[in-house]
């Protein structure tokens, strides 16, 4: 009876172990990537947080092909400065009811083993919109030490729309 | 004396308030501005369209793109809207910016004939027009009086619609109940002021050449 437990006892330890040893490397950071659900009011309060970094946030959707596309410099620029003073975010703007949607966003995210903090907006799409006072996306906004907002870099002007260049470029004068 | 400096005052707040709500959300152009001029787009029914060759009262542009999935969730409407008013003095013409190949003239034919748009869409590949209109998102209503005024600019309607992947339609905040484009047409024909002037387009956006 005394060995049963015994054995049943190491067993469980050794799965926790194993378990925890799968979160601790490599696979795990690819298997935990997730969206948080945040409000408008709880991602200021987030971001905010992040003070003192730099806070560098990839507004996005499954929906915008040009965001899908330029995705993949955003997670290059993340493995080249991600030990210098700046936090990494993506903002995801899939409608909140548009489970299907928000499945293909993490599927996505996964994929592209993006190490960074991931956010989804939970408010209703066109008040998510007007809250972060976008007209578009993709969009990248880029806020200071202070959490001042530095640069807005979008394609609401066809004579100014963003390039990858100049997010890194914005990212430089402010590191 | 103080009347008249209270109605100058007045008129002064007025003017500034329509100021601050015309181009809140189009960076080029503003409402009552002039219709930019265009040359000999070529359209899907194979003539080349200028804006000298337009006659209608009314002048509808709508910037379209054919891979994107708030377009095609509006598609069904837009054609819907042009049936409707067929008989009346407007035209409607759709434009393609984007350089991709699945947005050019012959992707473009192809979706047209599949939707049934029954009216010229043109494929603007120097992007210029589009760049005067400051069209940045599909799709993008722009509304022109006779007089080839901006009446209009913005949203079909006001709860956009977006087509899944599995051909499904959902529109983010249920049935329409609001038709800007439809109602700024026809309040335009009547001789009247359109009443919501300029909404927030949602959807895909213009890839513009930098």
């Amino acid at each position: 009876m005394f060995s049963e437990a015994i054995k049943v006892f190491s067993i469980v330890i050794l799965n926790t172990i194993l378990a925890f040893n799968i979160c601790a490397y490599g696979e795990a950071d690819f298997l935990d990537i997730q969206m948080t659900p945040v409000t408008y009011d709880e991602w200021e309060t987030r971001r905010i947080q992040y003070q003192p970094k730099i806070v560098v946030v990839d507004m996005w959707a499954t929906w915008c092909v040009s965001c899908i596309e330029r995705f993949p410099e955003m997670v290059r620029l993340h493995e080249q400065y991600k030990d210098h003073n700046v936090q990494f975010v993506s903002m995801n703007l899939d409608d909140r009811e548009d489970t299907q949607s928000i499945d293909v966003a993490e599927q996505f995210l996964k994929k592209m083993n993006a190490k960074f903090d991931h956010f989804r907006m939970d408010e209703n799409l066109l008040v998510a919109f007007e809250k972060i006072d976008l007209i578009g996306i993709p969009a990248v906004l880029i806020y200071d030490e202070n959490g001042n907002e530095k640069y807005r870099l979008s394609g609401d002007n066809p004579s100014k729309q963003f390039t990858d260049a100049d997010v890194e470029a914005a990212l430089l004068e402010l590191l | 004396m103080r009347m008249i400096a209270r109605l100058i005052l007045f008129g002064f707040f007025l003017s500034f308030t329509n100021f601050a709500i015309a181009g809140k959300y189009n960076s080029i152009l503003s409402i009552g501005d002039t219709m930019p001029e265009f040359n000999k787009l070529p359209s899907i029914s194979g003539e080349n369209i200028s804006s000298k060759d337009l006659n209608e009262e009314v002048l509808v542009f709508v910037s379209l793109a054919n891979h994107c999935p708030w377009v095609k969730g509006m598609d069904k409407d837009l054609v819907s809207l042009v049936d409707s008013l067929s008989t009346k003095n407007v035209r409607f013409i759709g434009l393609s910016m984007n350089h991709r190949d699945d947005d050019r003239l012959p992707a473009m034919k192809v979706h047209a004939e599949k939707v049934g748009y029954r009216f010229d869409y043109l494929f603007d590949e120097s992007q210029e027009f589009g760049r005067k209109l400051g069209a940045t998102r599909t799709p993008e209503y722009f509304v022109f009086n006779k007089e080839r005024k901006l009446v209009y600019t913005g949203a079909l309607y006001d709860s956009p619609a977006k087509m899944n992947n599995d051909g499904t339609v959902k529109h983010i905040n249920g049935r329409p109940s609001q038709f800007y484009v439809q109602a700024a047409i026809l309040a335009t024909l009547d001789g009247n002021e359109v009443v919501t002037k300029e909404t927030r387009a949602h959807g895909c956006t213009v890839k513009y050449v930098q």
